[in-house]
C-alpha cells in the first residue's frame, strides 16, 4: 500500500482507532495482522520471504544467546549469509547474469541468459539490514534476544516503516512496540502534524518536481543547457522531498501509535562538507554502514592508504545496495572519492561546493544507464539542442521554495516542533493554509516513493 | 482530551468548508479547463442546443478524400432545421464517460441527447485499453464529492488507474478464460482459441506464403467482436444510469447504435462472427428498445464495408455516405419522437 493513497487515508486511522481500543496484549496482534495487510497490498506472495527471513533471524537470536565462541559466530555468519542471500537472489540475480552475459560478450563468448522474472520484493534491502542489525547486536551482546516471536515480528513488519525506513534498532524500535502505549493529545497533535508535513514535502513538493525531471532524463539530448542544469538541481531536491516527505509520515503513522521514529534527515543541503552531508542524509542507513562495516573494517583507526580503501568499500557497497547497477555502484563510489578528497581539501568545502557535488553524483543515481548519465553530463557545458520552448518552471520553482522555506526553518529545529511553539491562532493558520495547498494544488500525476525500488 | 479534540476537530470541519469554498471560487475553473474540458464543452453547447450528442471518434470524419467532412452529428442537424445539435467528442470514450458527464450537465437540460452505442466498447480489448486510465481521471473532478475532495482524490490518483501492463494481463485472461455461452454453435470455445486458428495460415498468398495483412486483420475482427455480453458486463451499469438520469429528469434519450463491418467480419472470419454481433446487438435492442423514454436506433448492418474510412482495422470511422445514412437514421427518429 503505499501512503500516497486513498487506501492509506482510511487504513491508518482504522488501526490508529483498533489499537487504542485493544488490551496491550492484543496490540501486537493488530500490528502483525495491519503489517501484512500493508505488505500484501505490493506483492501478496512476498510476505513469505518477510517471513523467512523473521524467522531465521529469531532463531538464530535464541541459539546464538545460548552459545559462545566459534558456534555462535557460525550462527551469526549463517543468519547474515541467509540475509544476504535472500536479498543477492531477489535483488542482484539479474544484475549478475547480465554481467557475466556482457563479460563473455567481451571475448565473442555467450553466457546463458537466466530470466527467472523475479520481481524485487518491495523494500527487501531495508527488511534484512534492519533484521541484520539486530543479530548482529545480539551476537555483540548487546541486545537480548526476542522471545516472543510476535513482537520480533512487528519489528521487522512494522508498516509505517517496513517499506523504506528508517532502518531502526531493535533497542529503539523493539522496545518501543513493546511498551504499553497510552492514547494521549500529544501523540496524536504531533502524528498529524509530521503527517501534514509529510504529504505536503511528497506530493506539493517532490511530485511537482517529477515531471521537470523525468522529462529532461528521458531525453536529455531535446533540452538545452539551462533546461539541464535545472533538471539536475531539481532532482537533487525531488529525491531530497520524496524521501523526507516519506520519513516524515512514517514517523507521524508511527506516533498516532505512541511509537516514535528516528530522524532520517536533518536539512543535509546545509551540509558544508560531503562528510556531514552523510550525517544528516539518510542517517539511519549512514549509521548502519558506519557501526556494522566501517568501524569493523577498520574505520579511520587505520592508515591513510587502508582507510580510503575503507572508504571506497563501504560507500561501493552503499551503492550497490540501493541499486542493481553499476551507475549505483559509480554513484556510491563517487561519494568514497569526494570523501577522501576533502580530507586534504577541507579548508575549501562548504554548503555551495558540497551541494554541486551532491547534484553530479545523482545523476548517476537518477540516469538509467550510463549512456544518459554521460548526456546529461555533457549537456551541462555543450548545448545538444535549444530545447523545448516552454516548460512549466512556475510550478517546480513554486514548490522548491517552500521546501527551502521549510528547510531553512528545520535547521534550527524540527519544523513541527516549531509549529507546536507558535501561539493557537498563528499555528492553525499555518495548519491551514498547508492543508488547503495540499488539496489544492498537489501534483496530479502520482509518483511512487523513490526509496520504495530499494 | 475528548474536549480537545473535538474542539479541533470542529476547526477542520469548518476550515475545510471554507476551504472548499475559496477553492470553488478562485482555482476550480482552471482546474476544470486542465482535468475535465469536456465538461465545459457541455454547458458551452448546452446554452447553444437543443440536443446533445455524446460520441466518440465515429462523429468525426477521418477521410481526407471526402469533399464533405462534416460529422454526422452536423450532418444531423442540417436535416433538422428545427433543432439545433451540439456534439462533445472524445476518442476511445464509452458509456463510462458519458454518464458521468451526461450526470454533470447543468439545469435547464436540452430536450434530447444522443448516446453513442458502441459495440466493441463492451468487448475486452476496449474494457481493457491503456487509454481508460486517462479517461478516467478526466471524470475525477466530476464526481459528486466536493470539489476540494475530488482534486485530492485526483492527486492521490484514486481511480481506476492500473499500469498498461496490467490492463493487457486482464484482457488476455479474458480472452484466455472466459468461455462463450451462446444458443448456437460458435467454431471455438475462446477468444484465444479462436485467435490462434486465425493466426496460422487462415489466408495464403498466390505464392503459398502467409498473407500476414489478412490474418492480422482476421485476428483483429475476432479480438474486437467475438465476445458475449452478459449482465455482469460494466458498460450495460453505465447505459442503465444514463437511462435512469434521463428518466428522472425527463430528457428524451437515443442511444445510436454505431454500424459495424459485418460485410468484412464475415469475409474474413466467417458468418459465426457475425452471428456473435447481431446476438449481442438483439440483446442490447431488448434491454433498452422497450425502456420508457428511451429510443435504441439500430445501425449496426446499415453500411457495407466500403464506406468504413478504415479498409485495414476494425473502427467506426465513416465516409461520408455512411455518417450520412447514420444521420438520416438518427434525423427520422428524433423527427417521429416530436
Amino acid at each position: 500500500m503505499l501512503f500516497n493513497s486513498i487506501e492509506f487515508l482510511f487504513f491508518l486511522p482504522i488501526v490508529v482507532f483498533l489499537y487504542y481500543l485493544l488490551p496491550q496484549r492484543f496490540r501486537w496482534l493488530l500490528i502483525f495482522a495491519s503489517s501484512c495487510y500493508f505488505y500484501m497490498a505490493f506483492i501478496p506472495k512476498y510476505i513469505l520471504v518477510l517471513f523467512a527471513i523473521i524467522l531465521i533471524d529469531y532463531t538464530a537470536a535464541i541459539w546464538m544467546e545460548k552459545l559462545q565462541g566459534k558456534q555462535r559466530k557460525q550462527l551469526l555468519l549463517l543468519s547474515l549469509t541467509a540475509n544476504i542471500g535472500i536479498l543477492a537472489f531477489f535483488k542482484y540475480f539479474g544484475f549478475a547474469n547480465q554481467t557475466l552475459i556482457d563479460f563473455f560478450a567481451l571475448f565473442g563468448k555467450e553466457f546463458k541468459n537466466y530470466d527467472l522474472g523475479i520481481i524485487l520484493p518491495i523494500g527487501l534491502s531495508f527488511h534484512t539490514f534492519q533484521s541484520m542489525s539486530y543479530t548482529i547486536e545480539v551476537y555483540r551482546g548487546q541486545q537480548k534476544a526476542e522471545k516472543h516471536l510476535g513482537y520480533f515480528a512487528n519489528y521487522v513488519l512494522f508498516f509505517p516503516q517496513m517499506v523504506a525506513g528508517p532502518i531502526e534498532r531493535y533497542a529503539t524500535l523493539g522496545e518501543e512496540l513493546r511498551k504499553e502505549q497510552e492514547l494521549h493529545f500529544e501523540n496524536i497533535s504531533a502524528g498529524f502534524r509530521l503527517l501534514l508535513l509529510g504529504f505536503v514535502i511528497k506530493m506539493l513538493v517532490a511530485d511537482q518536481l517529477a515531471p521537470f525531471v523525468n522529462e529532461v532524463y528521458a531525453a536529455p539530448t531535446n533540452h538545452s543547457q539551462m533546461q539541464i542544469t535545472l533538471a539536475l538541481i531539481f532532482f537533487s531536491f525531488q529525491i531530497y522531498a520524496d524521501f523526507f516527505g516519506y520519513s516524515l509520515i512514517a514517523q507521524g503513522s508511527a506516533r498516532l501509535l505512541g511509537i516514535h521514529i528516528m530522524d532520517n534527515f536533518k536539512t543535509p543541503y546545509f551540509a558544508a562538507s560531503i562528510g556531514e552531508f552523510w550525517r544528516r542524509w539518510h542517517i539511519s542507513l549512514s549509521t548502519w554502514f558506519r557501526d556494522y562495516l566501517y568501524i569493523p573494517l577498520g574505520g579511520n583507526r587505520v592508515g591513510n592508504w587502508r582507510w580510503a580503501f575503507n572508504t571506497l568499500f563501504v560507500f561501493g557497497v552503499s551503492g550497490l545496495w540501493h541499486g542493481a547497477n553499476w551507475t549505483f555502484l559509480v554513484w556510491g563510489l563517487l561519494h568514497g572519492f569526494f570523501l577522501i578528497l576533502e580530507k586534504p581539501l577541507k579548508p575549501f568545502a562548504n554548503i555551495i561546493s558540497t551541494f554541486i557535488l551532491v547534484t553530479i553524483a545523482w545523476v548517476f543515481f537518477r540516469a538509467s544507464d550510463f549512456t544518459s548519465a554521460i548526456q546529461i553530463l555533457k549537456g551541462l557545458f555543450i548545448a545538444h539542442s535549444e530545447g523545448p520552448k516552454w516548460m512549466d518552471l512556475w510550478t517546480p520553482l513554486s514548490a522548491l521554495g517552500l521546501l527551502l522555506l521549510l528547510d531553512f526553518s528545520y535547521r534550527k529545529q524540527r519544523f513541527d516542533l516549531l509549529l507546536n511553539r507558535l501561539p493557537f491562532i498563528g499555528r492553525w493558520s499555518v495548519y491551514f493554509v498547508l492543508i488547503f495547498a495540499l488539496l489544492a494544488f498537489s501534483g496530479t500525476q502520482k509518483f511512487t516513493f523513490i526509496y520504495f525500488q530499494f | 482530551m475528548g474536549k480537545r479534540l473535538l474542539i479541533r476537530f470542529f476547526l477542520i470541519a469548518i476550515g475545510l468548508v471554507l476551504m472548499n469554498w475559496t477553492y470553488k471560487i478562485f482555482f476550480y475553473p482552471k482546474d476544470l479547463q486542465e482535468h475535465s474540458p469536456e465538461i465545459l464543452e457541455v454547458w458551452k453547447q448546452q446554452r447553444k442546443a437543443d440536443i446533445l450528442y455524446f460520441a466518440e471518434s465515429s462523429n468525426m470524419n477521418v477521410r481526407d478524400t471526402d469533399v464533405v467532412k462534416k460529422s454526422i452529428s452536423e450532418l444531423t442537424d442540417d436535416l433538422l432545421p428545427k433543432f439545433k445539435i451540439g456534439a462533445i467528442n472524445k476518442p476511445a470514450t464509452h458509456a463510462g464517460i458519458y454518464k458521468e458527464w451526461i450526470k454533470n450537465m447543468r439545469s435547464p437540460f436540452p430536450k434530447a441527447i444522443i448516446v453513442t452505442m458502441n459495440l466493441r466498447s463492451f468487448g475486452a480489448d476496449w474494457r481493457h485499453s491503456e487509454l481508460e486510465s486517462v479517461l478516467q481521471a478526466g471524470v475525477v473532478m466530476l464526481k459528486p464529492y466536493p470539489v476540494l475532495a475530488n482534486r485530492f482524490l485526483l492527486a492521490l490518483n484514486a481511480f481506476d488507474n492500473k499500469t498498461p501492463e496490467l490492463r493487457e494481463q486482464e484482457m488476455l485472461r479474458e480472452w484466455e478464460e472466459v468461455k462463450f455461452d451462446f444458443p448456437f454453435k460458435v467454431p471455438h470455445a475462446t477468444v484465444r482459441l479462436w485467435d490462434n486458428a486465425m493466426a496460422n495460415g487462415s489466408f495464403l498468398l498466390p505464392d503459398g506464403a502467409w498473407d500476414m495483412e489478412k490474418i492480422t486483420l482476421a485476428c483483429h475482427y475476432v479480438k474486437s467482436y467475438a465476445f458475449q455480453i452478459r449482465p455482469d458486463n460494466p458498460r450495460l451499469k453505465d447505459f442503465d444510469e444514463i437511462v435512469s438520469f434521463c428518466q428522472q429528469h425527463k430528457i428524451k434519450l437515443i442511444f445510436n447504435l454505431l454500424a459495424e463491418n459485418t460485410e468484412y467480419a464475415q469475409q474474413y472470419v466467417g458468418k459465426e462472427l457475425v452471428q456473435i454481433m447481431r446476438y449481442n446487438r438483439n440483446l442490447l435492442v431488448r434491454r433498452y428498445g422497450n425502456k420508457r423514454g428511451v429510443t435504441l436506433v439500430d445501425n449496426l448492418e446499415l453500411l457495407e464495408g466500403l464506406d468504413f474510412s478504415d479498409q485495414n482495422w476494425t473502427t467506426e470511422h465513416y465516409g461520408y455516405d455512411g455518417r450520412l445514412r447514420i444521420a438520416k437514421q438518427l434525423a427520422k427518429t428524433l423527427h417521429k419522437s416530436n
